[in-house]
């Protein structure tokens, strides 16, 4: 919330001004430096204004000077849609905006935005209208606020996410000639796809002749699922290494025969440490095949 | 001219042959050829055919090279395919290219031993 | 040889497969995909170049690139005006083929490609679309 506002206060124009007031002054008006302290928090994140029944702006704060760029003497008394970019004026939105408020009382829009720098953020905006005791309008209330930093955080999150997705299948070396990978959760074709590059690409970077793939972290497996995995071990094989598929659980394995998916050409091991002995006696016989290729 | 692109060597009774990164159409039908008649007049214990800087395999190319192997095999020469770019595996199997049961090996030292271990079992039968 | 995006790369012979491979390498690289994705699209136009020349003898490519807010992407588009597809259905199995080959063209390069439509009449020609997408 800081580094926000620290941002819009640094990241415009130079005439914009420390828009706080000073907390000493204005401590004794509210109960405690606490309630203070988030009502300027608040004041802060948000631009909270007042516009007239015609839209122009009747009262600023802090807030929105501070992350609109107008100082309160500039810009009351202008009409609101200055702060609409030209697409969102073309669409006539602020008076659509209005509108909406004066019908159903709140109108609520998430959109982008224009500073007096011209540069854009992206808001959400609440109008309400305000009304007198008599039910007559007397103006709206408009509450910004700046999600630009949301949004590029929804946006890292979301690749954060597919990051740690790719960290779910790590691919180890766990033998000279042998790597090693726990498949966990559900594999959908994004994920096989990331899964089955990883995994070729350790093959070639360890020099390895077995890949064992464990699925014993895999809830479930459809005719799709199982489909992707026969695509990865053939592909393993393209390159002159051997899948040992393990981890496969009794529940699994009654899956499999009956969707009918053959895997009768892949090595199969119901435990971790039984593939590791395939995977053993694979490279023993690589051995066996070398020392008879030297006395011939 | 596209016939000088690929490369064959013989080691001790194995023939090498080397597949050139881009090829077109012509020098991919010029290679099963030049194998072809390779292997006539060497009559070789075994085929490797390195495709590790192979950055393309197509449909034509893929099928171009299963018709060698099994031309080899009717020959009486095990053929194991080497080297394949993990790029290429990948797409070579989604684009579902069967390749059976040809022997692969990911470097030739491996590619030698499969075919040493192939002619002894062949031997012992 | 260059081509610039949005414009056509005609194909009239054998040799030009490998040079319109070459241009969707580069394109696909300055696109910022990375090597396991270049070598799918290659590879899919690698076959709809390959259909161009079997089927119609002669037609052309085209590379563009799509922009979007949360995603970027490159799209290529083969076009002839050779005898068309009859049954496009049918065409897209995987092992169906009229000309005594795989029959893994069309259907492959759906799979190496997140988007791939088929446009033919039959007499007129036929046009595939294949998209590729990468997230920002
Ligand atoms: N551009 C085209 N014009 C006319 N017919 C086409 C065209 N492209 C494909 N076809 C038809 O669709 C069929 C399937 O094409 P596809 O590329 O999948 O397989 P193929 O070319 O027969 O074999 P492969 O590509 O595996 O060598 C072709 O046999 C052909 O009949
Ligand atoms: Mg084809």
């Amino acid at each position: 919330m800081k580094t926000q506002s620290q941002i819009h206060a640094t990241g415009g124009k130079g005439e914009r001004v420390p828009a706080e007031v000073p907390p000493n002054q204005a401590a004794g008006s509210l109960g405690s430096d606490e309630s203070y302290r988030l009502l300027v928090l608040t004041l802060r994140d948000y631009a909270i204004l007042m516009l007239n029944p015609e839209g122009l702006v009747a009262t600023w704060n802090p807030g929105a000077e501070r992350f609109k760029g107008y100082r309160a003497d500039e810009i009351i008394g202008k009409h609101f849609s200055i702060f609409y970019p030209a697409e969102a004026l073309a669409r006539d939105l602020p008076r659509i905006e209005l509108e909406g408020a004066t019908k159903l009382g709140v109108h609520e829009d998430v959109g982008w935005r224009v500073r007096k720098d011209g540069s854009q953020f992206w808001a959400s905006v609440t109008i309400s209208a305000l009304r007198s005791d008599e039910g007559v309008l007397i103006g709206f209330s408009k509450v910004t606020k700046d999600l630009t930093l949301q949004r590029a955080a929804e946006a890292r999150i979301k690749r954060q996410s597919d990051e740690i997705l790719e960290l779910a299948t790590p691919v180890m070396q766990v033998w000279k000639g042998v790597v090693m990978a726990p498949l966990i959760g559900s594999l959908d074709s994004a994920r096989t796809q990331q899964f089955m590059e990883r995994l070729l690409n350790r093959v070639v970077e360890t020099n390895s002749s077995v890949a064992l793939v464990d699925i014993m972290g895999v809830p479930t497996i459809d005719t799709k699922t199982a489909q992707h995995l026969i695509e990865s071990i053939t592909a393993v094989r393209l390159l002159g290494a051997q899948v040992v598929l393990t981890g496969v659980r009794p529940g699994i394995a009654q899956t499999l025969v009956h969707l009918g998916i053959n895997l009768a050409d892949i090595l199969t091991r119901s435990s971790l440490a039984g593939g590791l002995q395939v995977a053993l006696n694979i490279l023993k016989l690589e051995v066996v095949a070398k020392t008879r290729g030297l006395k011939e | 001219m596209t016939r000088d692109n690929i490369s064959v060597i013989r080691l001790k009774d194995i023939l090498l042959v080397t597949v050139p990164p881009e090829p077109d159409d012509e020098t991919v039908s010029a290679f099963q050829e030049k194998v072809l008649d390779v292997m006539a007049s060497n009559e070789p214990r075994g085929l490797v055919l390195d495709i590790s800087t192979v950055q393309t395999l197509d449909s034509f190319f893929a099928r171009t090279l299963m018709e060698t192997v099994q031309m080899a095999a009717l020959m009486g020469t095990p053929t194991v395919i080497a080297g394949m770019r993990p790029d290429v595996a990948i797409t070579a199997t989604l684009l579902g290219l069967s390749f059976g049961r040809t022997l692969t090996a990911r470097n030739m030292d491996s590619a030698f031993d499969l075919i040493i271990e192939k002619a002894a079992e062949d031997l012992s039968i | 040889m260059t081509l610039r995006l949005n414009e056509d790369f005609p194909v009239n012979e054998e040799g030009d497969i490998v040079m319109a491979r070459r241009l969707v390498r580069e394109f696909a690289l300055q696109r910022g995909f990375g090597s396991t994705d270049i070598t799918r699209i290659v590879t899919a136009a690698s076959e709809l170049i390959r259909n161009i020349y079997v089927y119609a003898g002669k037609g052309f490519m085209r590379v563009s690139f799509n922009e979007e807010v949360v995603r970027v992407g490159i799209t290529l588009t083969f076009s002839d005006q050779g005898p068309g597809i009859p049954d496009i259905a049918k065409a897209m199995e995987p092992g169906y083929s009229t000309g005594r080959s795989m029959g893994m063209g069309l259907s492959g390069s759906k799979r190496l490609m997140d988007e791939l439509t088929i446009r033919s009449e039959v007499g007129k020609g036929t046009t595939v679309i294949i998209v590729k997408w990468l997230s920002k």
